[in-house]
């Protein structure tokens, strides 16, 4: 669009005010993490720290839990990640290459599937998982979360198939190689964006998972990061400086995936704006 | 492309259909097999037990020492269910959350975009900072506007103190209304960067040749963005508005910390109250009939989207 300067300066005033308001939560979780416990209550608070102390960090991590509920959601996390990319590609490829039946019915089914609020299965699931005696376990989130992060994952990496020229995957089965030597020889390779955006998202929803989480997992040392801040209380008063240090450092990790995979993000949430 | 090609007038056109059609036989096959294990999952974890739910909505189910017993009572949940208010209070605010947050975010998420459309600093960093949100863990995000909207020393009452709003603090998540409101805030807060890294997105697919020529029409400021950009934009606003609120429809993590469901119930969406029943009143029966009549409502409105925007989901599918 032809834009004059005046519209330029105030795009440019409007986009670090946006900006601006994002951060200020985070600011101030960040600075009264790291606030001695007695000023926390204070009031008029004080905008800007006075004394650093980085006792609500040792508290989190050497007192409380916050450690072990980080493990755990490691453990549910990468796991979740590294099963959801392994069949959302073979289904992908499936999808956008191979002539198997029902494809459109498949696609919508997906795209309906992934839409679904988490309390329409935790009923049956939860008898289910009781049942087996695995609620406080690893699978009992593992699974969950893989099935649901499977259709929006098939879609992406479907999306990333469908851009692949068809004629390579005929020129390799003339060639005489298989389908399943074609798929993994020469389609994976040519398909690691899309494994990045789509593992990227599965990840995040992993890490961020709170229903499930919570009525699954609810013994203190099954917890993932989001039941552990959620369910954390002191005696007499919510000890916010402990929850905010291991807040900090539970997003330590999403902010670092953010930065190094922008790209793939945004090329995530733009191919279909799926998930928020 | 290759000799093999059926137009090749060394082998016999029969020979070659047959050839092909076992070829497609063997893609075919290779194609379930691929596809099996993903789709065996999400049958197994999200659709066997939505239906398992249906059913369950249909019995009164007392949790036993390792299992549970259930007893059909056909429509008695639902009886109970749509007989009581706390239902339909929990309805109503799940209905006004969704759509108030959800104006809110894409009018706001337009208006963003549009102003910061074509800003050629920062580009980077600011695609890092609007990630965030999206990708930030709900709880956290409760925890910390928790602190700020706090009553006795948050530091929102303090500014609004500054700034002469209000004379001394105020307990804002323990009144009806600003607790309604400060959680529509926060939600605000949270999603508002993603839908506009979205619409920048679709904006930036629209041909600069179309502003020129409505420009050179004599259609500038309003009208180009009325008759050019609006029209153009409409199929990322769609998507991203049908997104978000199926997401707010399933709000939970954030009325569960911020206000645990209060005031009273006023911020008690239809999850929390889900919730509740089965795991506070132990009745997975009622439990699953407030789950059921989530999903039908997710299914309602997923599907009437669905016929209105089929080319987006079919595209691709032509061949």
């Amino acid at each position: 669009m032809v834009q004059s300067r005046a519209r330029k300066v105030f795009g440019l005033v409007v986009l670090i005010f946006f900006l601006v308001i994002i951060l200020l939560p985070f600011y101030w979780m960040v600075v009264t993490s790291f606030k001695p416990d007695l000023s926390l209550g204070a009031y008029p608070p004080s905008l800007f720290p006075h004394h650093f102390t980085l006792q609500h960090y040792h508290d989190a991590f050497v007192n409380d839990n916050f450690g072990i509920y980080i493990r755990n959601s490691v453990v549910v996390a990468c796991t979740t990640t590294v099963i959801v990319l392994a069949f959302a590609s073979m289904a992908g490829f499936a999808i956008a290459r191979l002539p198997i039946r029902g494809k459109v019915t498949m696609l919508i089914s997906l795209l309906i599937i992934s839409m679904f609020p988490a309390i329409s299965v935790v009923s049956p699931l939860y008898m289910l998982l009781r049942q087996v005696g695995w609620l406080n376990s690893y699978q009992a989130l593992i699974i969950p979360y893989t099935a649901f992060n499977l259709p929006f994952a098939i879609w992406i990496m479907r999306n990333y198939f469908l851009q692949i020229p068809k004629a390579l995957y005929e020129a390799a089965k003339i060639d005489g190689a298989s389908v399943f030597q074609t798929y993994a020889r020469i389609f994976v390779p040519l398909t690691t964006p899309g494994m990045f955006t789509a593992a990227v998202f599965t990840f995040v929803a992993a890490w961020t998972e709170f229903f499930m989480a919570l009525t699954f997992n609810s013994s203190d040392s099954m917890r993932t990061i989001p039941v552990g801040i959620a369910l954390f209380s002191g005696q007499f008063s919510v000890p916010y400086g402990t929850i905010f240090a291991g807040s900090v450092v539970a997003i330590l990790p999403i902010v670092i995936l953010t930065i190094v995979f922008r790209k793939w993000i945004v090329s995530g949430l733009t191919q279909g704006a799926v998930k928020g | 492309m290759n000799q093999a090609t059926p137009n090749s007038p060394i082998v016999p056109p029969q020979a070659v259909n047959q050839k092909r059609r076992s070829i497609l036989a063997t893609d075919r096959r290779a194609g379930y097999g691929l596809a099996a294990p993903g789709i065996i999952v999400i049958a197994l974890v999200t659709i066997f037990p939505i239906l398992y739910s249906v059913w369950m909505s249909f019995n009164n189910i007392n949790l036993t020492e390792n299992g549970f017993q259930m007893t059909l009572n056909n429509f008695h949940n639902y009886s109970i269910i749509f007989h009581s208010s706390v239902f339909w209070n929990s309805a109503w605010f799940t209905f006004y959350y969704s759509v108030v947050t959800v104006a809110a975010e894409l009018l706001l998420g337009l208006a963003i975009a549009i102003a910061i459309q074509g800003v050629k600093y920062l580009k980077n960093i600011s695609v890092v900072i609007m990630l965030i949100p999206w990708a930030l863990i709900t709880t956290v995000s409760a925890e910390m506007w928790s602190y700020i909207y706090n009553g006795v020393y948050g530091v929102l009452n303090y500014l609004l103190q500054l700034a002469h709003i209000i004379h001394s603090p105020i307990a804002i998540l323990s009144s009806t209304g600003p607790a309604v409101i400060a959680m529509m805030v926060a939600d605000i807060w949270k999603t508002t960067p993603f839908v506009v890294i979205i619409l920048v997105a679709g904006l930036q697919m629209i041909p600069n040749e179309l502003y020129e020529a409505a420009y050179i029409d004599g259609a500038g400021g309003w009208k180009a963005f009325w008759h050019v950009t609006l029209p153009l934009l409409r199929g990322s606003l769609a998507l991203a508005g049908l997104f978000r609120i199926l997401q707010a429809f399933g709000v939970f993590d954030l009325p569960f910390v911020l206000t645990n469901g209060g005031p009273g119930n006023s911020t008690q969406s239809l999850a929390i109250l889900g919730y509740r029943v089965m795991f506070n009143n132990t009745d997975f029966g009622a439990g699953s009939g407030i789950a059921v009549v989530s999903v039908v409502i997710v299914l309602i409105v997923s599907l009437i989207f669905l016929s209105a925007f089929r080319s987006i989901v079919t595209d691709g599918e032509g061949e």
